[in-house]
């Protein structure tokens, strides 16, 4: 549980964030916005898509496990030398093959962030290899990102799915397995006359949605993996009746399915083949699938009953706390009669998976499994934060500009910079909330971050100046 | 809906897409507003909403579409979209018999739901798969013709008649509104003929007059 943290892993957590978001003012330009500054945006002109655009899933995820290195790196860089490499690379693009220049740019930050991560990487190491996992500290590594090929055990253990005492692990994973083949010969392998007309409906609205599940990554598209895709999602409706299969549920079981087959599939998820993978394999991929499916949800189950009572009071949520971060970007949005219902349902009940490239998705995972059961209360923090990106275009748009923008928001060329800076501010914003009382203060952040003071972001400072600023 | 009514268009009417998941609602839509078909859609979740501005009987109208998921799960989000719509496109595939029988169920959800007076054409979609075909369009227009539906075969892939479907619903709207619009006009003019009784009228009227000896 969060609220148990100490406060010294607390501050930990919040020192790993400002470097983060230290890194990414300093080192660069941000392509997208921090929040409320005035400064114009870059142009949307697609010739200066930054160079890692178009980087498949798991080249980029391999280099990028941990943004603060990265962006040290590059502050020795001088901006307008960036800007030339950026240039030259696109300038390369047509010439030489996409996979050139990808495999140079997966090099170089596989080198990076061995060369630069290395003690991140250790931390892990030493925490997973324990007899016993202390998961809190598992938790505060794991929040800013986990080095992928980490990923698969730390997410299991952050579930709960896997035990954290090391001896007893491997045995009681093996009966989970079996526990879930037997469920899927319960009640998936029967004949439909078995079934009631609720369960026949239930696997034609499964069976309709898998084939268009992330229908953009190829990956998907393979009979195999929508099969699997069908069984977990089928197996996991019976058993939990008070919700049953809900559209955007499918979403939710693909971070774990790439995950876990990147224990058994090397490189690149766009050459994936599941028919790769032996039976056995693939049956315990599956397996953990499930079960991790199956502990997400269940902290969150009034999410999918009936009228999902929990999505509406989290919406209601995020409409309040916007309304106190940024009062103008709130007032306009209610002056034009739009309702956060209409474009933030989808968001919770798909967890942001819609909303951002698939590529970026596993590593919003590592932050949301380590929050654990304080997940649904920080994603409106994590959506404030979100939706807040585009303050200043918001407010230009009416309500029908509103509604369409919020529907496809610009994120296709996002990297994780992006992404760590809308964790990085959500997890300030829950701090302060949390911290000080008087929510007043987080108008004197935002103001503060855009004006790039990052000097009062450490946590003392931070209360000093906030107090006065009240009467201001 | 907060939405301004600006200069740019006569009316703004409101529909609604609705009907059985993987009918293709979404992809009709796309059609419509976008010249756009995508074979890789996911699913709705929630609702979702586009626009378009077309010519009806010489006045500019724009149509406000909003797009519902399908599963029966979201109807409680969804049906909070019925209220102010003038329009519904009901939405069945004609390869899947199910989506058909369902009909009657959407028709029940916009009596419950919707405004009595909603225009409703009611779509077979994916015309372009002769070959799967499960719902003949005669049951189509037999069942149209029982609940006094419009009707039309559609194919959002091809784009067949996707145009009229709109067409046809947003003019019966608007010949709708404007006899309504008419109607209202006469009613005022012979309102005006002294002897109908109108007090209220006549109320008003010295309301505001003594409202405005004070005031100058």
């Amino acid at each position: 549980m969060k609220n148990s943290d100490s406060n010294s892993s607390l501050d930990s957590r919040i020192n790993q964030t400002l470097k983060n978001v230290q890194g990414l003012l300093k080192g660069r330009s941000i392509p997208g916005k921090v929040l409320l500054t005035r400064r114009a945006d870059p142009p949307e002109d697609p010739s200066l898509r930054s160079p890692t655009f178009g980087r498949s899933f798991s080249e980029i995820d391999a280099g990028t496990s941990d943004l603060m290195d990265m962006s040290k790196e590059e502050e020795a860089q001088d901006t307008s030398k960036q800007q030339n490499n950026n240039t030259s690379a696109n300038k390369l693009k047509p010439m030489s093959s996409n996979v050139e220049i990808t495999s140079k740019e997966v090099q170089k930050s596989v080198m990076g962030a061995r060369a630069t991560d290395s003690a991140r990487v250790m931390k892990f190491t030493k925490e997973l290899s324990g007899s016993t996992v202390i998961l809190e500290k598992l938790r505060e590594l794991a929040w800013s990102g986990v080095p992928p090929y980490m990923r698969p055990n730390t997410w299991r253990l952050l579930l709960g799915y896997a035990p954290p005492n090391s001896d007893r692990r491997e045995g009681i994973l093996r009966r989970k397995r079996l526990e879930y083949f037997d469920c899927v010969a319960q009640f998936y392998d029967i004949p439909d006359t078995e079934r009631s007309d609720d369960e026949i409906n239930m696997l034609r609205q499964i069976s309709v949605d898998c084939p268009r599940t992330v229908p953009d990554v190829t990956f998907f598209q393979q009979e195999q993996v929508q099969k699997s895709l069908e069984r977990i999602l089928y197996t996991w409706a019976i058993r939990h009746p008070a919700s049953g299969y809900v559209q955007g549920i499918n979403d939710l079981a693909t971070p774990f399915l790439v995950v876990f087959l990147s224990e058994h599939l090397e490189g690149d998820i766009l050459k994936w083949s599941i028919s790769d993978l032996s039976p056995d394999k693939i049956s315990n991929v599956e397996a953990d699938c499930y079960w991790c499916l199956s502990k997400l949800l269940d902290g969150m189950q009034d999410h999918y009953t009936f009228a999902q009572p929990g999505i509406q009071r989290l919406v209601f949520k995020l409409k309040e706390l916007v309304n106190r971060i940024d009062e103008p970007v709130s007032r306009h949005m209610e002056e034009q009669g739009l309702e956060f219902l209409q474009f933030a349902f989808r968001w919770f009940n798909c967890l942001l998976i819609r909303e951002i490239p698939f590529h970026l998705v596993t590593r919003l995972w590592d932050t949301y499994l380590a929050e654990g059961d304080a997940l649904p209360d920080f994603l409106v923090y994590i959506f404030a934060s979100f939706l807040l990106t585009w303050s200043e275009e918001l407010q230009k748009l009416d309500f029908q500009e509103l509604v369409m923008f919020l529907q496809h928001l610009p994120t296709e060329n996002w990297t994780h910079q992006e992404l760590e800076m809308v964790l990085s501010r959500a997890f300030m914003w829950h701090r302060t909330d949390s911290k000080v009382p008087s929510l007043l203060t987080f108008k004197y952040m935002v103001l503060q971050i855009s004006h790039n003071d990052l000097s009062i972001l450490s946590t003392e400072n931070l209360q000093k100046k906030s107090t006065t600023s009240l009467f201001t | 809906m907060g939405h301004r009514v600006d200069h740019e268009y006569d009316y703004l009417f409101k529909i609604v897409l609705i009907g059985d998941s993987g009918v293709g609602k979404s992809n009709i839509l796309s059609m419509f507003t976008r010249n756009e078909f995508c074979l890789e859609s996911k699913s709705t979740i929630g609702v979702e909403f586009a626009t378009r501005t077309l010519q009806v009987d010489g006045k500019t109208v724009k149509a406000q579409i909003w797009d519902t998921a399908g599963q029966e799960r979201y109807r409680a989000i969804t049906s909070a979209y019925y209220r102010g719509a003038v329009g519904a496109l009901l939405v069945y595939d004609i390869t899947k018999r199910q989506t058909f029988d369902n009909v009657q169920r959407w028709l029940r959800e916009l009596r419950d739901h919707a405004d009595s007076n909603i225009v409703i054409m009611m779509a077979g979609n994916k015309s372009d798969l002769k070959h799967l075909r499960a719902v003949q369009e005669e049951d189509g227009h037999a069942l149209a013709e029982k609940e006094g539906l419009s009707f039309l075969e559609t194919s959002a892939l091809e784009g067949t008649n996707i145009e009229k479907a709109f067409q046809t619903i947003l003019t019966e709207i608007y010949h709708i509104i404007s006899k309504k619009a008419l109607a209202a006009q006469e009613a005022a003019a012979t309102s005006t003929v002294p002897g109908q009784g109108t007090t209220i009228n006549v109320a008003d009227a010295s309301g505001n007059t003594s409202k405005g000896c004070c005031s100058t």
